[in-house]
């Protein structure tokens, strides 16, 4: 692998210079050269000419060759936009994280082992941060999603993904445990919600022009929505010592009792861990929704289209590029960008998911202390029967208007969850398959996306109507034992594709590698501990 | 344009109004939650009411408040810092009214659960969260709402020419003056 750094190319058309001026990089059509059939196998140093006629004379066209695909041809790094006001591809991933784990499993575990244990949830979501930056890294290095990463480093690692992503998200788990939660409060019954919710989606994702860009502002106001509705309300119930114990419980490293060792509560704790923040591939999706944004070398990528609107979709390039990392005016904006991400890392996405789980938190401990029943009841009882329990635990203190939040916010977060999991998934497959199926180009992403799209909701609601009838919490349960292998092997990949396939100056770190590879080995480890040693999956 | 040297010092109410929109009805949202909540669960009006309106109205006059010292430069753009100390002072006093409002409506002997300091420590600690989604809300629907009321609107004009400026500022700022300096790896 070569691994020097890419040499400049003075003809290279830039989607946006970012050195003159300041403005928020905008998404660009793709380029001609980069929108023609794929580019033959080229070397570091093909003699290939850009097919721009309006370009300068044509010059000798760089690559960075990184593994056995397409070599990706060099082109200006866009300047990266302010932190505060672009609040980017991160509401995806806290619409999608911030789900049962932190409305329920946390909570749970809180009443159970006390608000000590809530520092493993610290651990958790600070694994899942890092994740995140390190996951940035290759899509705004390249412009390609970790998926495409994973089949320059291995192709059947890419298959893997894309055989996981059906198994696991194909079941409308998400979906139907918000819609249940809705049926809490208007008694309408959870199938035609969910039914309803997801035809909703399909044909307002079908019509939508840029789908990334009316999923990112109705996510963000559903956010922002649940994060200023849960500080309200806890604000209304909770008291000082909830808050003061969910905070300082953060902080309790190394409590563990006996129980929590237990075949019972084992891989109940081991699946909380997983499920703090983004699960599952999650975070692999982000790669893709980074790209749509535009963030980094996406920027020279057009962003899919809506199907009603396929006919105006570019024609995507058949690899990603890659910036001059010798130029040391690139590295600065890279630098940029790095701040950029590190900002949706700390601030958005760390900060925002732990806001809502605190007030959870502190939500569920009101519960207990009006109805000490509570604890015991959840101790006992299954999901739905827990979630009756804390819900029932504020209606019984005279105030129904709290089990009803409850249950208004599980649904706010059940929508969030699926609007984003339907579009992630779509994406995620089409890209593989627009990638690497043999034909499937013909199609374009956006037909592509609708297909993937389509045959989810059309899956979804045959499961819904006519699959077995165990209600959203087996489902859920499925998901969550198959999160974790998926996060372990996604912290291998990201170290392999990060070390091998990227420019050592944009390399990870000796501090960032530690902490993925720990995730790997934390996630699988704990993974197969809880089923060799008690005999069960995470749940 | 130079809208603000064109502006009298404050204007006219109309125009400041106009541009408070956005924040009042953010937190018009947040205090009415609970009214639309408490008639989902079947509360009685008056209570349902009273809880909703009592906090949704300070919380309403604090958005738009905070959009128009906004829009006046006392309040930098997309800061953090001093919007958290606003409502650290304005929501455990919006949240003290509100508990204050309902039990004089429902004639309860004690408007609060704990102590007052205790109470009142809470509401801060839970004002960051709010503080928050709040700025996170304002961020997003003030720009949209300039560029709709500009045209006639001279507050807003300036006021969309800062939020221009100031993302112009922060490019600026981050140019290529701050190139690295001998540290190969950038993070």
């Amino acid at each position: 692998m070569d691994s020097s750094p890419p040499a400049p190319q003075s003809s290279d058309p830039p989607a946006s210079s970012g050195t003159q001026g300041a403005h928020v990089p905008a998404q660009r059509r793709a380029h001609p050269s980069e929108s023609g059939p794929p580019a033959e196998p080229a070397t570091t140093a093909s003699s290939d000419t850009p097919a721009d006629a309006s370009a300068a004379p044509p010059q000798e066209e760089r690559f960075w060759k990184a593994g056995r695909l397409e070599p990706m041809p060099i082109r200006s790094l866009p300047k990266a936009p302010p932190s505060i006001h672009i609040l980017g591809p991160t509401v995806f991933l806290v619409a999608l994280g911030v789900g049962m784990g932190e409305s329920y499993m946390w909570p749970r575990l809180v009443l159970i082992f006390g608000p000590e244990i809530r520092w493993l949830f610290l651990i958790g979501l600070s694994l899942q941060a890092v994740v995140m930056l390190e996951m940035s890294r290759y899509a705004m290095a390249t412009g390609e999603s970790i998926f495409y990463g994973a089949a320059r480093v291995f192709k059947p690692l890419m298959w893997f993904f894309f055989l996981t992503a059906i198994l696991v998200y194909i079941w409308p788990g998400h979906l139907s445990a918000g819609a249940s939660a809705f049926e809490r409060v208007t008694g309408i019954p959870w199938q035609a919600t969910a039914v309803a919710g997801m035809l909703l989606v399909g044909v307002v994702f079908t019509l939508a022009k840029v789908i990334y860009d009316l999923l990112e502002n109705v996510l963000s106001v559903c956010i922002g929505l649940l994060v200023v509705g849960t500080s309200v309300v806890a604000a209304m119930v909770g008291d000082l010592s909830d808050l003061t114990s969910t905070l300082s419980g953060m902080f309790a490293f190394g409590y563990l009792p006996d129980e929590a060792m237990t075949a019972a509560w084992f891989p109940i704790i081991v699946g909380a861990i997983a499920f703090a923040g983004p699960s599952g591939m999650q975070q692999m999706w982000y790669t893709l929704h980074l790209r749509d944004k535009g963030a980094g070398m996406g920027a020279h990528i057009p962003k899919i289209r809506g199907l009603r609107h396929a006919g105006e979709q570019e024609t995507m390039p058949s690899r990603g590029f890659m910036f001059d990392t010798s130029d040391p005016a690139e590295m600065a904006k890279w630098k940029g960008w790095r701040r950029w991400v590190t900002f949706d890392a700390l601030v958005l996405f760390w900060g925002i998911t732990m806001l809502v789980t605190i007030s959870f938190t502190v939500l569920a401990q009101s519960a207990a202390r009006t109805d000490p029943q509570v604890t015991e009841l959840i101790r006992a009882g299954d999901r739905e029967a827990s979630l009756d329990a804390m819900a029932g635990a504020f209606s019984a203190a005279g105030s129904p208007v709290l089990g009803t939040v409850f249950f208004l916010f599980i649904a706010l977060i059940g929508l969030n969850a699926t609007l984003g999991l339907f579009d992630s998934f779509s994406r995620g497959q089409a890209d593989m398959t627009y990638n690497f199926v043999p034909g499937a180009k013909r199609f374009g992403l956006s037909k592509l996306y609708s297909m993937f799209l389509w045959g989810l909701i059309g899956f979804g609601i045959l499961i819904l109507l006519f699959g077995p009838a165990d209600g959203p919490a087996a489902i859920l349960d499925v998901l969550a034992f198959l999160s974790a292998f998926a996060m372990g092997a996604y912290c291998v990949v990201l170290l392999l594709v990060n070390n091998i396939t990227l420019p050592k100056p944009i390399r990870p770190g000796i501090v960032s590698n530690a902490i993925i590879a720990f995730a790997a080995v934390f996630y699988l480890g704990a993974l197969f501990y809880s089923l060799f040693a008690f005999g069960v999956v995470v749940d | 344009m130079p809208a603000s040297s064109a502006l009298r010092p404050w204007g006219s109410a109309a125009v400041h109004l106009e541009v408070a929109v956005p924040g009042a009805a953010i937190g018009a949202v947040a205090g009415l939650f609970a009214t639309g909540v408490g008639m989902a669960a079947g509360l009685p009006a008056a209570m349902t009411g009273t809880a909703g309106l009592a906090l949704g109205l300070p919380l309403a006059v604090l958005g738009a408040a905070y959009s128009v010292l906004l829009a006046r430069g006392v309040f930098p753009i997309g800061a953090v810092a001093p919007l958290a100390l606003y409502w650290l002072l304005g929501f455990p006093a919006a949240q003290l009214f509100d508990a204050h409002m309902v039990a004089w409506v429902t004639g309860a002997g004690s408007a609060l659960r704990e102590p007052l300091p205790s109470f009142l420590l809470l509401q801060a600690m839970l004002s960051l969260g709010f503080t928050i989604g709040f700025l996170w809300l304002h961020e997003r629907t003030m720009p949209h709402w300039l560029m709709r009321v500009r045209g006639h609107n001279p507050v807003a004009e300036a006021l969309f020419q800062r939020y221009v400026e100031h993302a112009a500022h922060l490019q600026r700022r981050r140019g290529p003056g701050r190139a690295p300096r001998g540290r190969r790896r950038p993070d």
